[in-house]
């Protein structure tokens, strides 16, 4: 496994909270879940550090609500889906994100990268 | 993964977390890790450089949930006003008293009390006044420099408050955002 960079691990802690919510916005999901969706997308958080404390400030600042539903079969599991102030937060978020990464785009687009071989 | 998540279970205990809570989010993380495990996903896929420091894993979930106090690290920013506070004020207070002596002039006499029961004979100093013998004796000296305690004092009260200002901005700087919304 090739650990991911100090840059990336930098950039992802910054808007993983969003990452979460985008996805139990798309359906309501338990911890190992959210990172399989997040997986399937290409985002591994490896580095980054486990989702459950992010998951806990999430909670404790109202953004998620919780509740506990079968899972096939096994034991209850902790389901988290946003709150109504966790889409706000979500679509403000979502915004700053996309303004941020266009200005950074129009810096960086003229970089020509060159890998020697 | 047992073993990580009994650690858990006891740094949580040790944290003093209410038991159900504790139970309910070891168990949230055993069923997670059962997942992972049979979905061949590592440990340390799933939870990240967490899986090498259970105990500061176990914290920070409980600390972001609100459930314990902030740990000490985080909480530094919180103390510290309380010490530069009390460092400004006693500098603060310096600086006045040492002002007042200065502009009084007060000072400008020092009292040294000597003992009648000491082994050698100590002399006056030229000019000084004597009081009356007992067992003790005190001794009234006119200094001739401008007070120099309460320039000492003045001088140390100013370079304690620049200090106390470079210390504030320091503060003001390093102090951690409050979290987003």
């Amino acid at each position: 496994m090739v650990p991911p960079s100090p840059r990336r691990t930098e950039l992802l802690r910054g808007v993983l909270d969003l990452c979460l919510l985008a996805v139990i916005d798309e359906g309501p999901a338990y911890g190992y879940e959210m990172t399989k969706r997040l997986r399937d997308r290409g985002l591994a958080i490896v580095g980054e550090g486990s989702i459950y404390p992010l998951l806990g400030r999430l909670e404790r600042d109202g953004l998620v609500e919780t509740y506990r539903a079968a899972s096939n079969g096994g034991p209850p599991r902790k389901y988290y889906r946003p709150s109504s102030s966790g889409r706000v937060a979500l679509a403000l978020g979502v915004s700053e994100w996309r303004a941020a990464r266009d200005a950074v785009d129009a810096v960086l687009a003229p970089v020509k990268i060159e890998v020697a071989s | 993964m047992s073993d990580f998540v009994e650690q858990c279970r006891r740094e949580w205990k040790r944290l003093g977390v209410p038991d159900p809570l504790a139970e309910e989010m070891a168990t949230d993380l055993a069923s997670d890790l059962a997942d992972a495990e049979a979905e061949g996903v590592s440990a340390e896929e799933f939870l990240g450089n967490s899986v090498f420091d259970p105990r500061s894993f176990a914290a920070a979930w409980a600390s972001e949930r609100g459930i314990i106090p902030v740990p000490s690290g985080r909480s530094t920013g919180r103390r510290r006003p309380f010490v530069l506070v009390a460092f400004t004020t006693l500098a603060t207070l310096t600086l006045v008293v040492a002002a007042l002596l200065l502009a009084t002039g007060q000072p400008t006499v020092s009292l040294v009390a000597t003992r009648a029961a000491q082994p050698h004979f100590v002399p006056s100093p030229p000019g000084a006044f004597v009081a009356p013998p007992g067992t003790s004796r005190q001794v009234l000296l006119h200094t001739d420099t401008a007070a120099p305690v309460e320039w000492i004092l003045l001088l140390l009260a100013v370079f304690a408050l620049g200090f106390a200002a470079w210390l504030w901005s320091s503060w003001g700087r390093t102090r951690p955002p409050t979290a987003p919304a």
